[in-house]
This record gives C-alpha cells, sequence and structure tokens, in this order.
C-alpha cells in the first residue's frame, strides 16, 4: 500500500511550459499588487460603494464555490450512490472542488473590510445568520476535501522521505466514503444557503423568494462536473495521454446536460411566475428599471440562459455534439460562463434597483452604479492565475488520474 | 466505445420489506422527536416567538426600557438641525449621514418633509444576518453595533430595508464641518473596515441613567437630534413607561411604521400629516 506509486520520471521544461508558466507568473503578481494596494489602502480604492457593498469579488466567491461543486456530486455519484465506474475522476474533481473554495476565501478575506478578524465567526455564533452557516460549511467542507485529497499529495515522490506521512495517509484514504458522505451534507447545505443569502433578503423584492437557494444549488450541481470535464479533456490534449476514460466523460456531459435542463426549466418558471404571472409590482418596477438603465436584458436573455443553457444542454445532449470532446469543453465553458453570469446578475442587479422606504411618494434610495475598477479586476486577475498555477502543479506532480481502486 | 447493456435484476424479500418499514418507521420516530419534542432545537426558538407575539416590546427590548422615538411629520420643517447635531456628537462622516432628511410628497402632492434615523427594529434584519453578533439588541431594545468584533462582510448594510447603515470604506482624515458650530465628538471615531449607523445617542443614555436622569425628559440622556429640534417634532422616550411623552403621543394619535408589511417593529413611529400621506 504504502509504496511510491509514480514512476520516476524528470519534467522537461519546453518552451510552451515555460511561456505558461510566465503568463501564470504575471497574473499572479497583478493580483498580488492589487491585493498590497487593497489591504494598504481599504476598500475604498475599489468602485464599491454604500448602495453597492457588494460586487466584483462577491461575484467570484460565488462562482468558484458554484463550480467546486463537482467535488462533491461526483463523490455523491461514487460513493453514496455506489456507482463505483466514476471512481477515475474523483481525484481531479475533488482537486478542482479544493481549487474553488481556496479560490473563494482568498477573495474572501480581501472582500471583508477586517481581515484581521476572518476568525470571528469561528468564535463569535449567530446561529440565526446564513452568513454564519455558510463559513461554517465552507471551512468544514474544505477540511473534509483536504483529508479526501491527502493520500493523493501522499502518493507524490516527494514523499518517499517521510513513509510515517503516507501511513496516516492511507489510514484516511479508508475513511473516503465517509469524508465523501459528510462533505455531501455539508455541501448540499451552503451551496443552497448561498442562494438563501439572497432569497431571505426582505428589504428587495427583486431577491426575496424561496426559489433563491434552489436555483443556486441546481446550477452548481450542474455546472461543478461540466467543469471537471472540460479540465479532464484539456489536461488529455495538453499532456497528450489518456486522463480519465472518456466514456466516463460523455456520461458526465450528459448528466450536466439533464442537470442545465431542469435548471433552465426552474429558471423559465420562476421568470414566469415573478414576473408575467405574478406581477408584483415593486419587482415589476426593478425589473423595468434594469432593464432601462443597465444591460440586464441581454446578460440575462443571452449570455445567461441562451449561451450559457440552451447551448450546452445542445452539446451535451444531441447525439451530434455530444460525443465530440471539443463542443463539450465549449460547452462547459459556455456554462460556466452562464453560472458567473448569473451569480453576478443576482449580487449587482438587486443591489441597483432603489429601495422604497419613505412614508410619502418620491423618495427612493438612490439607483447603485458599479463596475469593477482596476484593483478589483487585478484580484480577479490574480485569483485566476492561482486557479492555473494550482491545476498546473497537480497536472505535473501529483497522480490524478492514477487509481489504486482500477486495479483492485 | 463499446455499449455496455447492464442487466439489472431485482429481487425483493419478506426481510427487505421488513427491514425497510422499520427504517421508515423509525425515522419518522426520529424527526417527530427532533421537531417537536424536548430534544428539539426549535422548541426554544418556537417560544422565543411566542413571547415576541405576545409581548408589545417584540424581539429587542426584553428589559425594564424600551427606548422608542416618535417623529411628527406635519411639525417638521426640514431645518436638517438634527443631521447637523448627529454628524457632530457622533462625529459622522459628512457624506454619509446617520441622519438624514428629505422633502416628500404625499399622495394629493402636497409637500412635507422626512427625516430618519436609525428604526431599531425590534425585529431587525441586520441583526438577524450579521454571522459574528458584532450588532445585537440591548436588552432596553436598541441595535447596537459592536466596532471590535465587526469583520466588514457588509450583509447588514445589504440587509437593512431603510438604508440605516454605512460602511468606513477607508481610514478617515477629514475634517467635520460641524464641529464645534453643532456640537463636539461625544464618540470615537469608527475604524476602517466596519460599518456604523445611528446609535440613539447610547453613550448619553446609559450615562444619564447611571446619573438617575430619563432619556427623553431630561437633554444630557437624550439624543442630540431630539434635543436640537427647534419645533419639536422629535420626541424620546421609554415606549414601556405608559407615562412618557412617546406612550402618550402613541396612544392617543394614529402613527406609522415604515414598511410595516416587513414585519420589522421598527421602535421610530411617525405621526402622519393631518390631512394624511
Amino acid at each position: 500500500m504504502a509504496t511510491a506509486t509514480l514512476e520516476t520520471k524528470s519534467l522537461k521544461i519546453s518552451p510552451g511550459l515555460l511561456a505558461w508558466f510566465a503568463l501564470i507568473g504575471i497574473l499572479l503578481l497583478i493580483g498580488l499588487i492589487a491585493a498590497v494596494q487593497v489591504f494598504l489602502h481599504g476598500l475604498e480604492i475599489t468602485n464599491m460603494n454604500d448602495t453597492v457593498p457588494w460586487g466584483l469579488w462577491i461575484t467570484i466567491d460565488l462562482s468558484a464555490i458554484a463550480l467546486g461543486a463537482g467535488a462533491f456530486t461526483l463523490s455523491a455519484v461514487v460513493y453514496l450512490f455506489g456507482i463505483k465506474r466514476f471512481q477515475p475522476i474523483i481525484r481531479l474533481a475533488v482537486f478542482i472542488g479544493f481549487i474553488g473554495y481556496t479560490s473563494a476565501l482568498l477573495t474572501l478575506i480581501l472582500d471583508i473590510g477586517r481581515p484581521d478578524r476572518f476568525w470571528h465567526p469561528w468564535v463569535y455564533w449567530n446561529i440565526h445568520s446564513v452568513l454564519w452557516e455558510i463559513t461554517w460549511c465552507i471551512t468544514i467542507y474544505l477540511t473534509i476535501m483536504v483529508f479526501e485529497f491527502l493520500p493523493v499529495v501522499a502518493e507524490a515522490r516527494f514523499f518517499d522521505r517521510w513513509p510515517w506521512f503516507r501511513k496516516i495517509a492511507s489510514l484516511l484514504h479508508g475513511a473516503a466514503p465517509f469524508l465523501a458522505l459528510l462533505g455531501l451534507m455539508i455541501s448540499l447545505l451552503h451551496q443552497s444557503s448561498l442562494g438563501a443569502t439572497y432569497g431571505i433578503v426582505k428589504a428587495r423584492p427583486i431577491w426575496f423568494k424561496p426559489s433563491m437557494p434552489i436555483l443556486f444549488i441546481l446550477s452548481a450541481v450542474a455546472v461543478g462536473p461540466a467543469l471537471t470535464m472540460a479540465v479532464a479533456f484539456v489536461m488529455e490534449w495538453v499532456m497528450g495521454k489518456r486522463t480519465v476514460p472518456h466514456d466516463i466523460l460523455f456520461t458526465i456531459a450528459r448528466f450536466c446536460g439533464f442537470g442545465l435542463l431542469l435548471y433552465g426549466y426552474l429558471r423559465f418558471w420562476d421568470t414566469m411566475a415573478v414576473l408575467y404571472y405574478g406581477r408584483t409590482p415593486s419587482v415589476i418596477e426593478a425589473w423595468t428599471l434594469l432593464q432601462e438603465s443597465t444591460p440586464y436584458n441581454f446578460s440575462f436573455w443571452v449570455l445567461e440562459l441562451l449561451l450559457g443553457i440552451v447551448l450546452p444542454v445542445i452539446f451535451f445532449l444531441t447525439p451530434r455534439f455530444n460525443r465530440r470532446p471539443p463542443f463539450l469543453v465549449i460547452g462547459a465553458a459556455l456554462a460556466v460562463m452562464g453560472v458567473i453570469v448569473n451569480r453576478w446578475n443576482v449580487t449587482v442587479s438587486g443591489l441597483t434597483v432603489p429601495m422604497d422606504y419613505s412614508p410619502g411618494t418620491q423618495y427612493l434610495t438612490p439607483v447603485g452604479s458599479y463596475f469593477p475598477n482596476l484593483p478589483e479586476w487585478g484580484v480577479a486577475a490574480g485569483i485566476i492565475g492561482y486557479a492555473f498555477l494550482m491545476l498546473t502543479l497537480g497536472a505535473l506532480f501529483l497522480p490524478l488520474f492514477s487509481t489504486k481502486e482500477a486495479h483492485h | 466505445m463499446s455499449k455496455k447493456k447492464t442487466k439489472v435484476t431485482v429481487e425483493i424479500t419478506r426481510r427487505d420489506v421488513l427491514t425497510l418499514a422499520g427504517v421508515a418507521a423509525g425515522s419518522a420516530a426520529a424527526a417527530v422527536l427532533l421537531t417537536s419534542g424536548p430534544l428539539s432545537p426549535f422548541s426554544a426558538l418556537k417560544q422565543e416567538q411566542l413571547d415576541v407575539e405576545q409581548e408589545n416590546g417584540g424581539h429587542g427590548a426584553t428589559g425594564d426600557h424600551h427606548w422608542g422615538m416618535v417623529i411628527s411629520l406635519d411639525q417638521c420643517i426640514g431645518c436638517e438641525y438634527c443631521l447637523r447635531a448627529c454628524s457632530a456628537v457622533n462625529d459622522v462622516k459628512t457624506d454619509k449621514p446617520w441622519n438624514i432628511v428629505v422633502e416628500e410628497k404625499n399622495s394629493a402632492g402636497h409637500p412635507f418633509y422626512f427625516s430618519r434615523p436609525c428604526l431599531h427594529c425590534q425585529n431587525a434584519p441586520c441583526v438577524e444576518v450579521c454571522p459574528v453578533k458584532a450588532t445585537y439588541h440591548r436588552e432596553d431594545g436598541l441595535v447596537v453595533m459592536d466596532y471590535d468584533r465587526c469583520i466588514g462582510c457588509r450583509y447588514c448594510e445589504v440587509a437593512c430595508p431603510y438604508d440605516a447603515r454605512k460602511f468606513n470604506w477607508e481610514t478617515r482624515d477629514d475634517v467635520n464641518p460641524y464641529i464645534p458650530t453643532w456640537g463636539i465628538a461625544e464618540v470615537e471615531r469608527r475604524p476602517r473596515g466596519v460599518v456604523e449607523k445611528c446609535t440613539f445617542c447610547i453613550h448619553r443614555i446609559d450615562a444619564g441613567l447611571k446619573q438617575g436622569l430619563t432619556p427623553g425628559v431630561h437633554p444630557e440622556a437624550t439624543p442630540a437630534c431630539v434635543n436640537i429640534c427647534p419645533v419639536g417634532a422629535r420626541v424620546f422616550g421609554d415606549l414601556k413607561d405608559p407615562n412618557s411623552q412617546v406612550s402618550i403621543l402613541v396612544k392617543n394619535n394614529p402613527t406609522v411604521v415604515l414598511r410595516e408589511e416587513l414585519g420589522t417593529r421598527p421602535s421610530v413611529l411617525y405621526l402622519p400629516p393631518k390631512e394624511g400621506l
């Protein structure tokens, strides 16, 4: 059990790899500079303001966590439903989940006004707050993923020198099904509560609806595995060797297609019920304002629904496309874009709409206006650089695609 | 790529059925026990909710006092003195006043002035969403901030239906133009990265009570905005004391609370204009 499982091979540094690392380096440098600026001067240097206090960074948090949902979804498939066929992709899925969650936490540290107090939710509890529940779930789940993934790291050649580390890791490996189940429960909680963060805010009619948590978790379950599938294909193309058996990836694409279909259906009916049939005046007003003063119409109908849901569904489900990896990768990229645009639309649009609390007929809070500025984009670039770096290092040094189970 | 067909055979024995039935019954019993039994985390919550329904004060005010304010929309002349005194005493940044004063019109088109401090809701959305209890209810119903605990996530700012909360985006080095003309700073400036809001001049209330003064009656124990109002449009006092000025006003007049449909139960009540809103 505790033997080196990686064949010895030296890393060849090609010009392509070098250029790729240079790009990652530049992204990380931009992110670092932006982050230092934010720590020094505070959130004043961002474009966020008291009317729109949440912006691009919250969008990144929500998207990264949603895109990390492949980990718990595929773990559930293997460990809960016992479909062992998908075992070969579990490691990659958990690895991507880990990258997603750490990206979110990195962004969050910058986004809160007092990064030095990031630990407060663990000490000072407000169990009534969804945000408290989310903080707890995310940290617990991140820990679970570390435990789930530790055995994979332990297989790397580096750990030949510390056999005791491998022993602990192999113990953890035995606990994998239990960890996966625990992770599943935690994920179901916080993926939905991220939607509830908006859904419970009764002050804002455009957010206040019970469908929020359901739409959030459905989109995460549908798109998270699609990202994992796409990364497997891209790694295969770049490294020039098989990563995960294709039939597994095709099945995942089909699963995501059905997931997106369900998500699109609920999204459609949510819109119909709230706008066309419900016609709650405050919601209609908000919708009209968004359509008139922001590119909401385009980003909702075209980016979110047409490109983010309909097209990926076609690529994932129709026989013409669903066995051709390039289309599956494009479909996954579009679906990922759709989720990001959705999280942006939910966050920023909700805050753009003014509130009406005055007893009179005229006064409204100011209409929000927000577009991220350079430091905010800089941090975003840094986060992307971090994700690329982790993926590359994982692909180069970790046995992401050798599964012991396959040999047993 | 070969397609494999998996043959699935299902065999159900009597034993399976009995096991399933047992599991179902067991989980149903556990569910009932957990949701309504003494073990239930909801039982405390339910009792708390019942208490809220019965008690006039609501969620927040569990002690002997419930500080509240009555603002007369007819009397307000829109002079903004309250805004200035508040900004001086609490050393508030001028572009983010805790108190706002705006010109309004009623449905008949007639103008009136509307001002708004923090409403100190008894079912406060900000208190509910704060992940660290940095904003919470005191026994006297006040919604207060613990600046040493706030992590600056700004969820409360997003959740407040009345736009009463403001975030400290930067370390302040501005000169407050209202000092000393409208008062002197009685509290510290808030540090960068935390949310702030109107406190009903909590420092005056607490110090005043210690000296045996009555907030709402003695100016030293009363919010700055109430003291400075030249027309007496703002009245402050204990809503739990039937003989306080606020209680008498509330008893004898029709009152309006902002966005009543949200069930936030504000401690600030408005006397609507005589001709209606």
